[in-house]
Parts: C-alpha cells; sequence; structure tokens
C-alpha cells in the first residue's frame, strides 16, 4: 500500500514550497508565471496519478477534463467584467466531473490497451467538438478579458490579476490537492482502489464493485483535473482546443511517468523537471550559454538558436533516455536514498481466537449446469449438492471442466444453461462481486493476492468488503470489527503474528496461498471455493494446510478442486469426480475408492502410481 | 442523392485506406504486445517521401516502389534502436517512449520539407473520372486507390492464411506466449511485424499523398482513427480491421452528410456503442 511519504520527500517538497512563497520577493514576471504555470500543471498532473498509478487505469484522454475546465472559465466569465471564482471553481469541476462521468461510464468497462486507446478516442472527440465548431471561437479560441476574483458581494478578497496573489493561490490549491489524494488513498476506497490496480479479478472475487471503484476514481481525477485547468486558462485568459488535444494528455503521462508514477508526488516533481528542461532547449540563449563552455561565442549562439529551433528533438532523446535509463522515474531515485519505508504499528487488539464455535454455514445446489464455449460443452449437466459445514473434493482428469465448473459458480463465468442455489437462492448468472457479497468467496490456481500489500493490509481489504459501498471514505467506521476479523483470520490460516507486517511479494509460496485463505476467512465467506489450495506445496505445508481445511469447516462450508489424490481422499467429506465436463460419481471418499466407473475413467491411473 | 453516393464511394475508399494503416498498428500490438504511437508520424513521413520522390521520379506508383522498401528498411532501424527495449515494459513506457518519437519525427519533417502544405501530382494518366450523372464524376485515381488497397488486403490475408510466416502471426494472435514456447525466434518475427507495420503506414501516407495536401501533422489524426478501428476490431485482428475500417470510413462519410457539425464526433460514438455491446471488440477475444 501506498505509504506515507518518507521524511527525506517531505523536505524536498517543504524546500519547493518555501522557494515558491520566497519568488514574488526577488522573481520577475516571467519567473511567476512561469511557476505557477508549473504548480497548475502539478495539479493536473497528480489528479492524473490517481488514475494511472493509484487505480492502474492508463488514461490517455485526461487533458480532455483539464481544457473543459479551461473552456469553463470561458463560458462563466462575462466580456467586460470578472467572473466570481467562487462559483467558477465548483462550475469547472462540475462540467469536468459530468463528463467524466458519461465518458467513464463506457471507458471503464475496458482494460489495459483498450482503455488507453478509448480514452484517447473520446480526448480527440472533445478536441473535434471545439475544433471544427464555432463554439468558443472554433479552431482560433477565445480570449477571457478579465481574470476571475473572489468575491463576496461587493468585497473583493482575492484578484486573479495581481501576479503573486495567483501564485500564492495556486500553491495553496496545490497543497491542498496532494493532500488530499494522500488523504484519500489511503482510506477504505484509496486501499481499494490500489487492489484494483494490483489484481483486479481478485478483488471482484472479494464482493467489490470494481467498475463503480473504477468509475468514482475517473470522476475524482477529471473533477480535479478540470479545476487545474480552469486556474491555467486564468493565467494567459486564453483558451483554444489544443488544451483538450492528445498531445497534453500525452505530456501530463510522461510527467507522471519521468516523475514516478503512483507515489504522488512524484509526478509534481516530473512537472518540474519537464517544465525546467523544456525551457532551457527553447531558450537559445540558455543554450549558447551551454555551448560556449564548448567553443566560442559565435559558434555558440549560432548553434544555440539551431537548437532552439528543433528544441523537440533533444526533449524526446531526453526522455527516451529517462524511460529507458529510470522506470520508476525521479521518485525512484529519491526512494533510493530515503531507505526501508515505517511501517505502520498494527493494531492492538487481541482477538479470543480458541473460542471458535460452531456456525451453521451455507448449502450450495447445483442442477443440470451447463456452460459452453461455442461447440464445446465443458460443463455438461452437472447436478450435485454441497451440503453445510463439510470438506467436499472435485477430482478429475485435466480438461475435466473443474475450473470452468467453479469459475460459472463463483460468477467468473456466465451459465448456459441449469441452476445454482446458495442457501436456496438462485445464484446463476449473478456477477461475481455479487455474488462474493452473498458469503461465497474463491481462491485461484494461480495465488492472487495483492503483492505489494502486506499480509495484514490484503485482508484489511478483504475485511472491507464486507461493508464494501465505493463511498467509504472515512477509516473509523466499522474499524473495531474489521480489525477484529482480519486478527481472527490472520489467525485462523496459521499466519505468524511477526509475519503478517511482511509484503506478500516476500512470503513463501505456502504462506501467500494461506494469506489467501485468510483474506476469504476476512471478508466473512460462508463457502470457500478453492481451485488447487495445495498446489506447489511440499508435504509439511500440505499437512499443515489440510488439517487448517478441516478446522475450517466447523463455520465455513468448502469446495475445493485438488489433484493431489492422498491429500484430498483424507481431507474431504464427499468428492465429486467430473470427466468431460459430466458428472461421473459422487459420494464419500470410500465409495469413490471402491466405484467402477470412477476406477476406469481415471483413478485406475492414480491408483497404480499410488500403489505400484 | 448523387451526393450520397460519392460520400458513400469517398468512406469506403477512405476506410480501405484506413485499413493499411490500423493493420499495422493492429499487428504490431497482437503480435508484439507494444502500443506504438508514432505509427502516424510513418503515415506523415510515407506522404513526405512520396512528396519527394514523386519530384524526381515524376509518377507516384515509382515512389511507391521506391518508397515501400524504404519504409521497410526505416522501420528495421527504429525497431533496432528504440522498439526492441519496450518488450518487456508495461504500456506506461511504450506510450512514453512512442510519444517522444513522435517529437523527434514531427521536428525532423519541419527540419527536410518545412511548414508549409505541399501538394503531390495525380498521374497524367489517372488524371479525370467516370461520369456518374451530368454534374458529378469520380475521380480516377481515387478508384485506383480502392483497388490497390482491396488488392493489397487480400494479398494480406493470403499470406496469413497460407503461408508460414502467416501461421505464425496468426498463432500470435491467438496466443502471445506460444509463438515463444514454439521455439521460432522472436526477436527476428518481431523485427519483421515492426518493419511490415511501418511499411502498412508509409504505403498508405503514399498512396493518399495525392488525394489531400502534405502537411505538419498529417499521420495524426490517421493515427487516432486507426486507434479507433482496432478498437473496433479487436486488437490482433485483421480482419476486424478490415470491417472496422470499412464501418468507420461509411460512418463518417455519411457523418459528414446528415449531421455535418457533429461529423467527427459520429465515429467516436459508433466506438462508444460497439464497446458497450461487446468490450473485447467485434473479433477480439473478451477484454
Amino acid at each position: 500500500m501506498l505509504a506515507r511519504p518518507r521524511p527525506l520527500v517531505i523536505v524536498v517538497l517543504l524546500a519547493l514550497a518555501a522557494y515558491a512563497i520566497a519568488l514574488p520577493f526577488f522573481g520577475g514576471a516571467f519567473a511567476l508565471k512561469f511557476a505557477t504555470r508549473v504548480m497548475i500543471t502539478g495539479i493536473f498532473v497528480i489528479s492524473l496519478d490517481l488514475l494511472i498509478g493509484v487505480t492502474g487505469l492508463v488514461s490517455f484522454g485526461h487533458a480532455l477534463y483539464f481544457g473543459l475546465g479551461a473552456y469553463s472559465l470561458y463560458f462563466i466569465s462575462p466580456t467586460s467584467a470578472p467572473a466570481n471564482a467562487f462559483l467558477a471553481i465548483p462550475f469547472a469541476m462540475l462540467l469536468a466531473g459530468t463528463v467524466a462521468l458519461v465518458v467513464g461510464s463506457v471507458a471503464v468497462l475496458t482494460r489495459g490497451f483498450y482503455f488507453i486507446m478509448v480514452t484517447l478516442a473520446f480526448g480527440q472527440m472533445g478536441f473535434s467538438l471545439f475544433f471544427d465548431t464555432k463554439i468558443a471561437g472554433g479552431t482560433d479560441g477565445a480570449y477571457i478579458n478579465v481574470r476571475p476574483v473572489f468575491s463576496l458581494g461587493s468585497w473583493q478578497l482575492l484578484n486573479f490579476q495581481n501576479r503573486a496573489a495567483f501564485l500564492y493561490f495556486c500553491l495553496a490549491a496545490l497543497v491542498l490537492s496532494y493532500l488530499f489524494l494522500l488523504w484519500l488513498v489511503r482510506t477504505p476506497f484509496g486501499r481499494v482502489l490500489q487492489g484494483i490496480h494490483h489484481n483486479e479479478a481478485r478483488m471482484s472475487a472479494l464482493g467489490f464493485n470494481t467498475y463503480a471503484y473504477k468509475l468514482a476514481s475517473y470522476v475524482i481525477a477529471g473533477a480535479l483535473a478540470g479545476f487545474a485547468g480552469m486556474l491555467f486558462a486564468a493565467i494567459d485568459g486564453y483558451v483554444a482546443p489544443e488544451l483538450l488535444g492528445w498531445r497534453e494528455s500525452g505530456l501530463a503521462i510522461m510527467m507522471v511517468v519521468l516523475g514516478g508514477a503512483g507515489t504522488l508526488y512524484g509526478p509534481l516533481l516530473g512537472a518540474i523537471v519537464y517544465s525546467l528542461v523544456e525551457e532551457t532547449l527553447k531558450s537559445a540563449s540558455e543554450l549558447s550559454a551551454f555551448f560556449s563552455l564548448f567553443t566560442n561565442a559565435a559558434n555558440a549562439k549560432w548553434l544555440g538558436g539551431i537548437f532552439a529551433n528543433s528544441w523537440s528533438i533533444p526533449l524526446g532523446l531526453f526522455l527516451i533516455a529517462g524511460v529507458l535509463a529510470a522506470p520508476k522515474g525521479i521518485a525512484g531515485f529519491i526512494e533510493k536514498f530515503a531507505g526501508q519505508p515505517k511501517r505502520s504499528k498494527p493494531p492492538e487488539i487481541k482477538p479470543e481466537v480458541e473460542q471458535r464455535e460452531q456456525a451453521k454455514a451455507m448449502q450450495l445446489e447445483v442442477e443440470n449446469l451447463v456452460r459452453a464455449f461455442g461447440g464445446l460443452i465443458a460443463v455438461n449437466g452437472v447436478s450435485v449438492k454441497f451440503s453445510s459445514n463439510k470438506v467436499h473434493g472435485i477430482i478429475g482428469p485435466n480438461g475435466a471442466g473443474k475450473t470452468t465448473f467453479i469459475n460459472v459458480l463463483s460468477g467468473a463465468l456466465r451459465p448456459t444453461g441449469g441452476n445454482i442455489r446458495l442457501e436456496n437462492e438462485e445464484i446463476g448468472g449473478q456477477r461475481p462481486h455479487n455474488v462474493a457479497r452473498r458469503g461465497l468467496g474463491r481462491s485461484y490456481q494461480r495465488t492472487n493476492v495483492i503483492l505489494p500489500f502486506t499480509a495484514r493490509e490484503n485482508c484489511a481489504l478483504a475485511a472491507q468488503a464486507r461493508f464494501p459501498s465505493p463511498l467509504r471514505f472515512s477509516n473509523s467506521w466499522h474499524r473495531r470489527e474489521e480489525d477484529e476479523a482480519v486478527e481472527r483470520a490472520l489467525a485462523a490460516a496459521g499466519i505468524a503474528p511477526e509475519r503478517a507486517d511482511i509484503r506478500a511479494s516476500n512470503l513463501s509460496h505456502g504462506e501467500q496461498r494461506q494469506l489467501e485463505i485468510a483474506m476469504l476467512i476476512a471478508s466473512g465467506a460462508k463457502l470457500l471455493l478453492l481451485d488447487e489450495p495445495l498446489a506447489g506445496m511440499g508435504p509439511e505445508e500440505t499437512g499443515r494446510v489440510t488439517a487448517l481445511l478441516r478446522e475450517l469447516s466447523a463455520d465455513h462450508t468448502i469446495v475445493l478442486i485438488e489433484h493431489d489424490m492422498d491429500a484430498i481422499f483424507a481431507a474431504a467429506d464427499t468428492l465429486t469426480v467430473l470427466v468431460e465436463g459430466r458428472l461421473l460419481a459422487h459420494g464419500t471418499p470410500e465409495e469413490i475408492r471402491m466405484n467402477g466407473a470412477v476406477r476406469e475413467a481415471y483413478l485406475g491411473e492414480w491408483g497404480q502410481e499410488a500403489k505400484p | 442523392m448523387d451526393l450520397v453516393l460519392i460520400q458513400l464511394l469517398n468512406g469506403i475508399q477512405y476506410g480501405l485506406l484506413i485499413f493499411l494503416a490500423a493493420s499495422g498498428l493492429t499487428l504490431v500490438f497482437g503480435i508484439m504486445g507494444v502500443i506504438n504511437l508514432s505509427h502516424g508520424s510513418f503515415y506523415m513521413l510515407g506522404a513526405y517521401c512520396a512528396l519527394t520522390l514523386t519530384q524526381f521520379t515524376g509518377d507516384i506508383f515509382f515512389s511507391l516502389a521506391l518508397g515501400v522498401p524504404l519504409a521497410f528498411l526505416f522501420g528495421v532501424i527504429i525497431e533496432w534502436l528504440f522498439i526492441r527495449h519496450l518488450y518487456d515494459r508495461d504500456h506506461l513506457q511504450q506510450v512514453l517512449l512512442t510519444f517522444a518519437l513522435i517529437l523527434i519525427f514531427n521536428e525532423v519533417q519541419k527540419i527536410l520539407w518545412g511548414s508549409y502544405p505541399h501538394s503531390v501530382p495525380v498521374p497524367g494518366y489517372l488524371q479525370g473520372g467516370v461520369k456518374i450523372s451530368e454534374l458529378l464524376s469520380y475521380p480516377y485515381y481515387r478508384i485506383a486507390v480502392a483497388a490497390f488497397c482491396v488488392a493489397l488486403a487480400l494479398a494480406m490475408m493470403f499470406v496469413i492464411q497460407k503461408t508460414r510466416v502467416g501461421r505464425i502471426i496468426r498463432a500470435g494472435e491467438s496466443n502471445r506466449e506460444m509463438v515463444e514456447a514454439l521455439g521460432i525466434d522472436s526477436r527476428l518475427l518481431f523485427r519483421f511485424v515492426f518493419a511490415a507495420g511501418v511499411a502498412l503506414a508509409a504505403t498508405a501516407g503514399i498512396v493518399a499523398s495525392p488525394l489531400e495536401s502534405v502537411y505538419p501533422g498529417i499521420g495524426e489524426p490517421v493515427l487516432i482513427i486507426s486507434f479507433v478501428v482496432v478498437v473496433i476490431g479487436g486488437i490482433g485482428s485483421i480482419k476486424g480491421a478490415f470491417l472496422g475500417a470499412l464501418l468507420i470510413g461509411i460512418a463518417d462519410a455519411l457523418g459528414k452528410v446528415y449531421f455535418p457539425a457533429f461529423s467527427s464526433s459520429v465515429v467516436y460514438a459508433l466506438m462508444a456503442a460497439v464497446l458497450i455491446a461487446r468490450p473485447g471488440g467485434l473479433f477480439g477475444r473478451a477484454a
């Protein structure tokens, strides 16, 4: 999880802020304007980092909202009087946020490469809307004649015409935006966003409506970008369609990556460095000064002129070198110097693990379930009942349709036909997060935890799924219940307390699989669907996890796919054999062992292997 | 009615041209997993290349014969210099590096050819057009371009369906790891595919150059519209790109007739509609 900024980062940021505060006392008009522009760009790029670095949505159309914010100031400004910033700011954010809601509701349906291209296309749509029509001057852009002021009645609080006042206002806006985002990513809401970034399927299986979360993050980022755009329009008092175009979107991505995506302060540094490099490369005199280190004044002036004319080439090369040499951006360097992050202390709650009472779990009934992929029928008319508080094993040769079966049960795939009833309620065809909310949790064949989170954070995320509203911004609601659920789950899944605050990526394979089960327990699931929980485990780990499964059946129903025959025959109360998508047999391990059809179709080879 | 007919023909011809550009983009992503934003720049360089070569050769088709191998070679060089570093990187870095390439190519274009628009002549034997009615005729050159694009599309389909390279490409479309598992030298395959993508974009730029003026930034609308086509058709699918390009061409042309004020939004609305119905595109794997 995104940690609080390290002391070194705070020092750097405070030094930059101090410089900005002092600037009006010694800087000229140009320096003030430049600094103001960089700060506004900073707000824009950290809003983009919420999408790219936190939620993992690479938006290539973020300038749409920046540009809309800028145009909103034009729309709201009277021809020869100042607009009131008390109205202009909410208007900009509302306009950008509303458009983000509409665009996002389509764009967020897609992932990865599609999302990049779809956002790019929608950005271009906004661009051409202003470029092709006569709205606000069309191609030529439009002027905002008078800068906005903050006024209450006739009392003027702050006039954007005053360069120093405007700079201070933008600095305050930047600091507040940064603190807001820093707070946001550490709320339950932000935690889920980070979970989605690293493993969306898992978050959905835990019961989070990832679509709603992604959309919410898209709208927040859009509204913030709109705010930045409105401020930007107030610098020069000029708006043009190019503000919405893909170049602006691309430049913003550049700054985010250059600075280090996912750190929030990184993109801010990226914006500063990028702006400085661009300004230097554009300025013939500074380049001449650079070349005069190598040659005489006349030659240096000549070279400087040539390079300043074609400043895009060195800028492009600078960016390419940056990507190839420092994939983690400027923040990557700072983090290296800052040393190991300090982890927040675990909450001091001692749950009583000992008194685990028997609790009725859930039963699952499957009737005539069919799932076809085109002509291939992967699950073919399976009917079976998994009674509560038991361990149920599903076995069958490779390609028998076991994983497809579980995917249909958990909602990851829609059934082609048949019924699935959880506690007598039909759940067939529902979305995974809805199925999960009814108490059905699942794990995956490949280990599927959020790797950059600690074990405890992973469980906290799962516990949060008990109250999965996308609008949970406060840490305090349900805090105690959730913390208890986390501690209980860690203890129940056998994760040692000293391992709970280690990043999941540093846990052993067996521990990761245990963590997965812990997450399911923490999420409050009453029926666990486990896809090969023992895969890749040594004999000792296998023994530990099978014992754990037996214990868990006291208050859970467990359905697991497994290839380790010795383990599953020992651990399961019932076994279901699937062959070529059909139910071959269902019964106690003893019945299955004796079943002639099973021996012939499948167990024969196993029997020979196990007892040569 | 004639106007609608002409627009429809224009739309199909434009769609076929866009197919050339989009097919390169979809192959490069489908097989190599690289998002190539500089694809539009190769279209632009193709158009400018046609401008210069036609000044020497006098005929756009000679320029085509010379320009396409040059573009292929250029693609090999760019792949070797920049793109090969991107195979193991995430989308974000691919976006960044290829965006930086656009900045560089645009500047190179400005240095070599300046920022004024130029025009490329239609060859003398293709002047004039087919008479459709008393007042309207459809230019021979546009018909020739459409025929050329169809021929090229058929040739591509043949290569993809019937040859060894085509089999590898098809395998890559459906499962990229498979190609690596088959023991094919992926470095060589990637270099070939990228260069072929560059050559396709440049071909589109060359044959399109006499249709409109050649100007800086000519490749950018092509890049965006190619993206839309790839999204509609489904990533990696040549068939999808073909259908998507025709759909977009016709939608764009009819949009200009029926909603002139919002013509450019029509294609994006079409894209949104396809995505809502099929988030993976018409021929794509489910996203």
